[in-house]
């Protein structure tokens, strides 16, 4: 019996999403709220193992109580268990917050029954930092496997795991202790087609939620807000380079041409520094 | 993974107007009621134009307004706008009895409305189980006993199915209720565009007094290109909704591109300074059942009823189709009841569904109604020389370049009898009088 454990998030589905040309800010009003796509595939994963060797799926996710309804689509893809850490005092979390809250529930979900493998999206698709994950690994002092494609081995009895991760330019083959953290990509597992069971068996799912107090008891310096070290001055839309000069050859000759250019370039100060 | 059967009291297929009223009214009875929606949620997969009609509403749910219902603007004005190629004649009515508590419509959004909708049937007790597809029905002794879906172990199984699939009559036509395909004469495609707009614009430039004024207008004859069809106009809360339907055959003979109809509407001198300025919040487009009362399938069978657009509950001229839909879905809920009462789900049972239905406005008005769509779809003269004959008319007498009157009325007569002979402009009051009251 092996116990796996996903972290998901809830995302606006940034697909859908328009940027106020006033404010600069996301409009999120109207925009439907789905599970972050990375996080489903990294549920489907931990369900095909489940099937594979049999054993539980625990997820977890911060959010507001609206993010149950993202638990109980992990529960119609298989898992068992939902649990939403919920409060006010954690709204306002950075990812160095949230990387706090997480880890210190999955400590306490790792007290009473200890965890072998835990599955995050290698990144929420409206902050698109691919911190919370790593943050949680460094916390709890686990391995960790950023951007994995495949699982190809979990050994239980030898206590390792055996990891295909992308990089630029290769896939690399990492085999790390249990309990060991990955951050996987989309190609780490197909979202099936969920059985009707299963579905009805999600509608039906009732979360739990833990709050700042209980059961874990959280160092409010270190939460929401107050406890995120990340401070955003200002967001704005970049504004769209206004397309270059152009001189045809054509037209003016060639001397000319090159005349010309070198003229604009000399008379730029930054390039003109440079053939000082 | 339980290898159980997923049985229910009563299965309704699709989380519409009728569906979700025909699960409301089940459930309010104590019967275990699923309603299986191939949306993310229901209302996702719905659309109109659209205003909704308060009496229907109330008859499903007579403490309505203390349930808050997200509701746009009430409709105080209404009637329809004539438009000639650069002009428009306006026809409507307001204040009096428009006006006046009751309010008979309202304008709705149909996500956010049907959503709602589904929602008050939840707390009735009916059990939504959205993203999945009904493929097919399960019988056994030649009565439905259940549906088939798209998921895996996707059986459920009731004895009684509520069909409100909409447009599309798939499940309908498996039951052999109807033996085709809506068809392309019998069915309008239209198209719209929500357009946000700040309240104060929308009534400075409609003329509403407030927020608590609103229009729904049908717009005739430049708009569908002298095809048979409509426009309309309909006013949310902070937004303006703007949409042309004609007929899918119409669209096939000509060629025109329904975006293209629509963009051209939009364009209209008469309509573009309406909504300049404004953002585009949402672009859709839906099929219409027009076929009306000959297009309607045999209504019921052993084991599974048919209400809503899957069974052409459809006023094309009065765009009514909401409002039958909840009376056929509260309709079908009762005669759902009836027979768990009696233990009895046999089309005998059943066939008092449409007893039911004969006594309402439902039937009565779809069958008055019977010869309209054929008349529209012959009469394409009440989209083009009408209403531009109307514009020309009005134009002439109420500008006066120092004719004499005689001249004047002089060649308001001809710019009618230069378009279309007086013997045939006669026939045409008739034989739109004849469908109108159905005889």
């Amino acid at each position: 019996m092996i116990h796996l454990l996903v972290s998901i998030k809830q995302v606006p589905d940034t697909t859908n999403i328009r940027i106020d040309p006033e404010t600069g800010s996301l409009i999120r009003k109207g925009v439907p709220a789905i599970l972050n796509p990375y996080d489903a595939h990294a549920v489907a994963a931990a369900a095909e193992w489940k099937r594979k060797l049999g054993g539980k799926i625990t997820i977890i996710t911060m959010g507001p109580p609206s993010a149950t309804l993202a638990l109980q689509e992990c529960i119609e893809l298989g898992a068992d268990r939902g649990i939403l850490l919920s409060d006010r005092k954690f709204a306002g979390s950075d990812t160095w917050a949230t990387s706090y809250v997480l880890a210190e529930a999955i400590r306490k979900i790792h007290e009473e029954d200890p965890i072998d493998l835990l599955f995050f999206g290698k990144q929420a698709i409206d902050g698109d930092t691919a911190q919370v994950g790593p943050g949680v690994a460094t916390r709890l002092e686990f391995p960790l496997i950023t951007y994995a494609t495949n699982i190809r081995e979990i050994n239980q009895d030898e206590g390792f795991v055996l990891i295909e991760r992308k990089t630029e330019l290769r896939t690399e083959i990492i085999r790390a202790t249990l309990p060991a953290l990955l951050t996987c990509e989309k190609e780490i597992a197909e979202i099936p087609y969920a059985a009707l069971p299963d579905l009805i068996k999600s509608l039906r799912y009732e979360t739990e939620t833990w709050t700042a107090e209980d059961p874990v008891i959280y160092d409010e310096t270190k939460i929401g807000l107050k406890g995120s070290p990340t401070k955003v001055s200002k967001t704005g839309t970049p504004k769209q380079h206004e397309p270059g000069e152009t001189f045809k050859v054509a037209e003016i000759g060639l001397k000319e041409s090159v005349d010309t250019v070198f003229e604009k370039m000399i008379s730029n100060s930054s390039v003109a520094s440079l053939w000082e | 993974m339980s290898n159980e059967k997923i049985q229910f009291d009563v299965v309704v297929v699709g989380a519409g107007l009728a569906g979700s009223t025909a699960a409301a009214i089940a459930a309010r009875h104590g019967l275990d009621v699923a309603i299986i929606e191939r949306g993310r949620s229901p209302g996702g997969k719905n659309f109109f134009g659209g205003a909704l009609y308060t009496h229907s509403l109330e008859e499903i749910y007579p403490d309505l307004w203390d349930r808050k219902p997200p509701l746009e603007r009430p409709v105080t004005e209404t009637g329809f706008w004539f438009l000639s190629k650069d002009g428009m004649v306006k026809a409507t009515v307001q204040g009096g009895r428009i006006n006046n508590e009751p309010i008979d419509a309202y304008v709705a959004l149909r996500a956010k409305f049907d959503s709602w909708w589904a929602e008050q049937a939840e707390e009735e007790g009916a059990f939504i189980i959205p993203k999945t597809l009904v493929t097919d029905f399960i019988y056994e002794e030649g009565q439905v006993v259940g549906v088939t879906t798209d998921r895996p172990q996707g059986d459920i199984y009731a004895p009684v199915i509520i069909i409100c699939e909409g447009v599309n009559n798939i499940l309908t036509q498996k039951l052999g209720l109807i033996d085709h395909d809506i068809q392309p004469t019998k069915a309008a495609l239209a198209v719209k565009q929500l357009i946000s707009l700040s309240p104060k614009t929308i009534n400075a430039r409609l003329g509403l007094p407030s927020r608590k004024h609103g229009m729904a207008i049908s717009v005739v004859g430049d708009v569908s290109m002298g095809m048979p069809g409509l426009g309309f106009l309909y006013t949310a809360d902070k937004a303006v909704s703007l949409g042309v339907g004609v007929t899918l055959h119409a669209l096939q003979e000509t060629q025109i591109k329904p975006y293209e109809l629509l963009q051209r509407y939009l364009e209209h001198p008469a309509i573009a300074p309406i909504i300049e300025g404004g953002q585009l919040m949402e672009y859709g487009a839906h099929l219409i059942p027009e076929g009306g009362w000959k297009e309607m399938p045999k209504l019921f069978t052993g084991g599974a009823m048919v209400a809503g657009d899957a069974a052409s509950m459809v006023n094309a001229l009065h765009w009514e189709g909401t409002n039958m839909a909840i009376v056929a879905g509260k309709q079908a809920g009762l005669t759902a009841i009836e027979a768990h009462q009696k233990g009895d789900f046999s089309a005998q049972t059943l066939s008092s569904y449409q007893d039911g239905l004969q006594e309402r406005f439902v039937m009565k008005d779809l069958r008055q109604y019977r010869r309209m769509s054929k008349f529209l779809a012959n009469h394409p003269e009440f989209m083009e020389i009408y209403p531009t004959f109307l514009n020309d008319a009005m134009g002439n007498f109420f500008t006066s370049f120092g004719k004499p009157k005689r001249q004047l009325y002089k060649e308001i007569w001809r710019s009618l009898t230069s378009r279309r002979s007086l013997l045939k402009v006669i026939g045409d009051m008739v034989s739109f009088g004849r469908a109108v009251i159905g005889i």
